[in-house]
């Protein structure tokens, strides 16, 4: 069941990149709500895959590197929709759902089946630590995607060379924004997500910090995104911004897969 | 009369004139005023000849579109309707006319709602215009079944047009790609402040435009201080002196330069002071002044746009390139539309043909036995019904062949349907009046 869902959703991420990005490609029209229409049958499959697994599992799924991968590029997908309901930003579908596909893929090729997890990790702060800091870094991503779109509208307005291509992109006052009111939900979620993660290593190795690579760097990203909101809320705006928030989301995703990668007891193989 | 449908059926006919056919001068005599337009369309419409009429009369065209009997006789009589009705003499505006019949002016009136005839393709206005024309002439009563149902199917394929192509989506003026350009930067305007700095006539024209995009807050500058109060009144905006508005650039999201003059009047130190008091925010400046207003450098300072006047004729030239692509799709849709609503147009002149052809023959029948009972006066009942019984099927299997025919060509439609039509019309001799 699982699987078949997630093949599922892999198909309708496909198919919402493909209906999102032809309209830049071709001069054909489609309609509007055929790529927010399969980005939002592949987000239902992509859920129902999650959910059937950790109700086989007893666990919320997000205890190895498949789970992780694909925990996150479904509520990177999620909120993606969420965002779009709002502010009907065409083009973020379009930065989001090739994105979100291949992290699916990537997902995908390092399935692993259900394992017996180690008692230390059954907690309720699994799921609580988990989803707060993966909200954080799905909302990061919704930053990114806005911060990416504001550097090509930018330099296209700049340099006067408006290629038709990206005649489409939203205004730069919209992009600035989103990208404001991501970071300012993010940093809270990854704020709780990283306290909530000492609050449970208290409870379960006995001390609320490790020195390892993966947190180490888990903290200079928080640290990172903690400095780009100072200088966002203390006016800076526009180009510099937005070059920050990409650099940061960089950083975020190597702290990211290097906690899954990285030796260590946190994530990965359990100690 | 290519493609023009059978005589005695109603056909399309529209007699008109445009920009690319007459100057204004002639132009200008035809236009009817709203208040005539009511009078004018009784006047153009009777029983017989001109059975349904409209007219659409801006001030780039003139055009009497009917539905008539007789083409001929109609094309002439709206050339004298429009030298009686607007005082001018045929010999004025008969040259620039030009005469559309049956499936070309269908497409004709296509193309025009759909703004493809437009001096400026895609410019959205011309929707409207027909439509209230469309309005009025239904109120006065002179549309009938034929033009109501083209006029719906017109304004279905320019909503049609216009959301399959993007023929009206770009801006071709200085002022609106001044807007379109504005609103690429900033989300919405209704918060922002323009200040104009200036009294050019482009600049007027730029803050009217944005103006009409709902800009929140306008300030007027300029060297003649009596001249920019002038223009305060007519924005509703705000004056600043010409020799502070250095200290009040920071309120400006959008500066409009259209001053004469040699010198800058905005460098590189002001524009960073003024960035600096309003924490970065973007700047849209746009200098239509030449020679120019602005320091060209400015462009290179982070958060701010530059735009001068080559640069919006740079985008009003690419805009008018996809203008161009985008009426090539447009013509398309609109020769595909026209062949499928024609084919049905003319399927509904089959109908008529059919229930003539049965009429005719029934009518022949009906005479035709009454000669035999008044001589065969003897006759049984049911001889008598064995009769009528060989009369009727003897027309029936006759006619079935004729009456699966026109069902046919009612179905495919094609493009010299009609004239088949007419010929069957008068091989049986319908459209003979009655003996």
């Amino acid at each position: 069941m699982e699987l078949i869902l997630l093949k599922a959703a892999l198909l309708f991420y496909l198919l919402s990149t493909v209906a999102f990005l032809l309209p830049f490609l071709s001069r054909r029209a489609l309609p509007r709500w055929l790529g927010p229409g399969f980005l939002l049958a592949a987000f239902s499959c992509h859920a129902g895959a999650i959910l059937s697994r950790s109700v086989t599992a007893g666990y919320i799924a997000v205890t190895n590197f498949y789970e992780a991968l694909s925990f996150f590029a479904c509520l990177t997908a999620g909120l993606c929709l969420l965002v779009q309901l709002r502010t009907p930003v065409v083009l973020l579908g379009a930065v989001v759902s090739p994105i979100v596909f291949l992290l699916t893929l990537t997902a995908f090729v390092f399935y692993a089946n259900v394992q017996t997890l180690p008692p230390s990790l059954h907690s309720p702060w699994l799921p609580i630590h988990v989803t707060l800091a993966f909200l954080g870094y799905a909302v990061f991503g919704v930053a990114f995607s806005a911060s990416f779109l504001y550097l090509v509208q930018e330099k296209q307005l700049k340099t006067k060379k408006a290629r038709l291509l990206f005649r489409r992109l939203p205004s730069l006052e919209t992009l600035d924004d989103l990208n404001y009111r991501s970071l300012s939900w993010g940093f809270p979620l990854l704020t709780l997500g990283i306290l909530s993660g000492a609050v449970w290593a208290q409870y379960a190795w006995g001390q609320f910090w490790l020195w390892e690579p993966r947190l180490v760097l888990s903290v200079l990203t928080w640290v990172l995104y903690a400095l780009l909101l100072y200088y966002r809320t203390a006016g800076w705006q526009g180009r510099r911004a937005a070059a920050l928030t990409i650099i940061c989301f960089a950083v975020l995703l190597v702290s990211f897969l290097g906690v899954r990668l990285l030796p260590g007891r946190h994530g990965g193989q359990f100690g | 009369m290519e493609g023009s449908l059978a005589k005695r059926s109603a056909d399309l006919l529209i007699v008109g004139l445009n920009h690319r056919s007459a100057p204004v001068e002639v132009r200008e005599r035809l236009a009817f005023s709203n208040g005539a337009l009511e009078a004018a369309l009784r006047r153009l419409v009777d029983a017989e000849m001109v059975r349904e009429g409209m007219i659409l009369s801006t001030c780039n065209r003139v055009e009497i579109i009917t539905s008539t009997t007789d083409v001929a006789a109609a094309d002439e009589k709206i050339k004298s309707f429009l030298a009686e009705t607007q005082g001018s003499s045929r010999s004025v505006f008969e040259e620039h006319l030009y005469t559309r019949v049956g499936k070309d002016a269908l497409g004709h009136l296509f193309r025009v709602a759909a703004s493809l005839d437009s001096l400026v393709v895609g410019e959205p206005q011309i929707l409207g215009q027909v439509k209230d024309a469309y309005a009025t002439a239904s109120e006065v009563g002179t549309l009938g079944e034929v033009l109501h149902r083209c006029f719906h199917k017109t304004f279905a394929v320019a909503k049609r047009v216009r959301s399959e192509t993007r023929v009206a989506a770009k801006a071709v003026s200085v002022s609106s790609a001044a807007v379109e350009l504005a609103r690429s930067i900033f989300d919405h305007l209704h918060d922002k402040t323009a200040m104009v700095i200036g009294a050019g006539e482009i600049g007027e024209l730029a803050v009217r435009h944005l103006q009409n995009h709902g800009i929140g807050k306008i300030l007027v500058t300029n060297r003649t201080f009596s001249r920019a109060v002038e223009l305060a009144q007519e924005f509703n905006g705000t004056v600043v002196p010409f020799e502070q508005f250095h200290t009040h650039l920071y309120f400006a999201d959008i500066v409009i330069g259209s001053a004469g003059g040699n010198d800058y009047l905005v460098g590189r130190a002001t524009v960073e002071e003024a960035l600096r008091e309003r924490k970065r925010r973007p700047m849209f400046f746009i200098d239509l002044g030449v020679p120019r207003n602005f320091d060209p450098r400015l462009n290179d300072i982070e958060n701010i746009f530059l735009y001068d006047i080559d640069d919006l004729q740079q985008v009003i030239e690419e805009n008018k390139d996809e203008r161009e692509r985008e009426a090539l799709k447009a013509e398309a849709i609109v020769t595909e539309e026209v062949e499928t609503f024609w084919q049905w147009l003319s399927g509904l002149e089959v109908t008529p043909t059919i229930i003539a052809l049965r009429e005719k023959a029934e009518t022949i029948r009906q005479h035709e036995l009454e000669k035999t009972f008044a001589v065969l006066k003897e006759l049984p009942p049911h001889a008598q019904k064995a009769i009528e019984a060989l009369s009727s099927g003897i027309i029936n299997k006759l006619l079935h062949p004729p009456i699966a025919y026109l069902k046919s060509t009612g179905r495919t439609g094609e493009a010299d349907n009609a004239r088949e039509v007419a010929v069957i019309r008068r091989m049986f001799g319908l459209d003979e009046d009655s003996e």
